[in-house]
């Protein structure tokens, strides 16, 4: 019992299908499957034309790439936050020392102011502190200072000024000591520089809020972009989760499909295997229990032209012979049909097969039908095929016998046999005669079962053989074709695969 | 061996039987012929019980065993004689109307001698069923009574 090994394919896609988004519309180009509905029409034809790998790694490809957005998102936000951090720390650092400096300019200038009335150098100490520190406040200030260029000039300013006051100071002070507090009395209560003093006041008094607003303005940038990232990340979690979960939907769903065609495939398979046996009794009772009828007609006719012949009159004789010729015939014609039903249940072998040997042994075993005649017989090389040797012996028996049937009525009767190797992977032979030939009109009914295109009394037969043919090759994967004309001879074609050779 | 052994067969169709039987009366080995209708009176013969129960116990030379008979089939009838260390020594013909390979295979799986497909044509039924009964009644050398089974 031979169930045609087709490949069931799985629900394919096309590869070449574009994977935008824009094709919304294939529900009419596409049949809609035979799946759970889970959308909308187009969304789940569009689906079906996705194969279940595809689906998964265009889900994981967004997973991913939302992912890889996200990751860049957030990186640029936290560095942001972690720059604005940064310069949060220079600005504090700059508006402590710029508060140290002020402190200490106002120590050195009321020590100095002490110094000019009372003359005790003692007061001077605050002075040459920041006369010596200076530079180094100097260098501290470039470096905190940001890039902003009206800060820098700012400070630029400010340290002129602070180096303009205390070379004032300094001044001052030289002319204390040199020339007495008398010389320096008027400079002594206001105080030197006052108009720098002021100046420089005012500027860090700038300064510091400018840094202050720059601070206030990147806490908000900070805020917000800290903000963003955390609505980013949250949204990016809820899209992985939804991707993954469709994926997972998907998966589940092509899965429970899968399953669910299986089951069905093992149905109708079971159906099938049961309508199978059911034929074989029919094929069986039809072998055993339609014989006997038969034989008892024919018999029981032979008998009574045994027993009563002598006393029957020639067209009695004539009835016994007939009737006795139709219960033959009925039994070929059974016989034939159960070969042409085994043909198509029957288990195939797979080996490779000589023709040229088969030919040869095919041609031998018909020598007895020749009944004498002599043909011209004409074998081209043939190849080695892949196939069931007895089902192709079949076949050549069937399309050889014919030849010789059908060439019977010429006084020269040729038959030629050959193959050629017209397509890739598949191999072609043909039997060729010079026999009565048939009209191509007909040529569609040469391959069916009980099909005839002569009479019986022309050429005997039961029109079980091409169909046979046809049914062999088939099996193998194969095609027929007949060429032919009336009176002409006619030529029977089979194609066969042969992948094994052709790589 | 004194009395002539019988030739049985083992067929359903009383008009297979006739025919197998004007058949042999050619050869005039009918009278030699027992026919059993069904499986059940092919062992009933074989085991002399039931109808049989008086008959002169003895293994026939031959049984001509159909496949499909009502009540036991051949394949039965087939299975219980080359079963039986007595009864196997009987040649089994199967004659039937089956060209199917699985009853050829089954049948000779069980031990069946031969296997013959009944031609539709009279001719050659008859003198298949000749050559047969030829064969198997006059020809072959029955086993002898009573011998045990080798195996």
């Amino acid at each position: 019992m031979a169930i045609e090994s087709a490949t069931q394919d799985p629900p394919t896609t096309t590869p070449s299908a574009a994977p935008s988004l824009s094709e919304s519309s294939p529900a009419s180009a596409q049949p809609p499957p035979p799946i759970q509905k889970i959308g909308p029409a187009w969304l789940t034809a569009w689906l079906a034309k996705w194969s279940i790998e595809q689906r998964v790694l265009g889900g994981f490809g967004l997973v991913f790439a939302s992912i890889v957005i996200i990751s860049v998102v957030s990186y640029r936000n936290t560095s942001v936050v972690v720059k604005n951090s940064r310069l949060d720390s220079a600005s504090h650092e700059l508006v402590q020392l710029l508060g140290s400096i002020e402190e200490a300019l106002i120590a050195a200038e009321s020590g100095h102011r002490r110094y000019l009335v009372t003359g005790d150098e003692s007061y001077l100490k605050a002075h040459r502190t920041i006369v010596e520190q200076m530079p180094e406040y100097a260098r501290y200030l470039q470096a905190l200072t940001g890039p902003v260029p009206e800060q820098r000039e700012r400070i630029a300013q400010v340290e002129q000024l602070i180096k303009q006051q205390l070379d004032i100071e300094a001044n001052a002070i030289q002319q204390r000591a040199e020339r007495g507090a008398e010389a320096v009395r008027q400079l002594a209560m206001p105080g030197v520089a006052k108009r720098q003093f002021d100046e420089i006041h005012q500027l860090i008094a700038d300064l510091e809020n400018y840094e202050q607003q720059s601070a206030r303005a990147r806490l908000l940038q900070s805020t917000g972009t800290t903000r963003s990232t955390i609505a980013l990340l949250a949204l990016g979690a809820i899209l992985q989760l939804v991707l993954l979960g469709s994926v997972y939907y998907f998966i589940h769903h092509d899965i429970t499909n899968r399953r669910r065609a299986a089951a069905e495939l093992r149905r109708q398979g079971e159906l099938l295997q049961a309508a199978n046996k059911e034929l074989e009794a029919f094929s069986y009772s039809v072998s055993h229990d339609l014989r006997a009828p038969l034989r008892h007609i024919d018999g029981y006719a032979a008998l009574l032209s045994k027993t009563a012949g002598p006393s029957l009159n020639d067209k009695a004789q004539r009835y016994l012979q007939t009737i006795s010729e139709s219960a033959k015939q009925m039994g070929q014609l059974i016989d034939d049909l159960l070969v042409f039903s085994r043909m198509g249940r029957q288990e195939m072998l797979r080996s490779t097969v000589n023709l040229n040997q088969l030919v040869k042994t095919v041609i031998h075993d018909l020598r007895l039908d020749l009944q004498g005649r002599t043909i011209s017989w004409t074998i081209g090389s043939l190849p080695d095929v892949p196939g069931d040797p007895a089902m192709l012996r079949q076949v050549f028996m069937n399309l050889i016998s014919n030849a010789v049937k059908f060439t019977a009525t010429r006084p020269t009767p040729r038959i030629e046999i050959g193959g050629t190797r017209q397509f890739p992977g598949e191999v072609t032979i043909f039997v060729r005669d010079n026999g009565v030939g048939f009209d191509m009109q007909y040529v569609n009914k040469l391959f069916g079962v009980f099909q005839r295109l002569h009479r019986n009394d022309e050429f005997e037969g039961t029109g079980i053989g091409l169909a046979n043919v046809r049914r062999i090759i088939h099996r193998h994967g194969g095609r027929t074709w007949a060429e032919g004309k009336i009176d002409q001879g006619a030529t029977f074609y089979l194609s066969l695969p042969v992948k094994r050779t052709v790589s | 061996m004194t009395t002539v052994k019988p030739i049985l067969l083992a067929e359903d169709n009383p008009r297979d039987a006739e025919l197998a039987l004007a058949a042999m009366e050619e050869h005039h080995i009918a009278d030699k012929v027992v026919v059993c209708h069904d499986g059940a009176e092919v062992l009933d013969y074989l085991y002399c019980r039931g109808a049989y129960k008086s008959r002169e116990c003895g293994n026939p030379v031959v049984v001509f065993l159909d496949l499909k008979m009502p009540k036991i089939d051949g394949i039965e009838v087939l299975r219980t004689i080359k079963n039986d260390v007595n009864l196997k020594p009987i040649p089994v013909v199967m004659l039937t109307s089956s060209r199917e390979e699985r009853d050829l295979a089954q049948s000779y799986a069980l031990g069946a001698n031969a296997y013959v497909v009944k031609p539709v044509e009279f001719q050659q039924f008859i003198s298949a069923v000749k050559e047969l009964g030829v064969f198997w009644g006059v020809i072959n050398e029955p086993p002898p009574e009573g011998t045990e089974s080798a195996a």
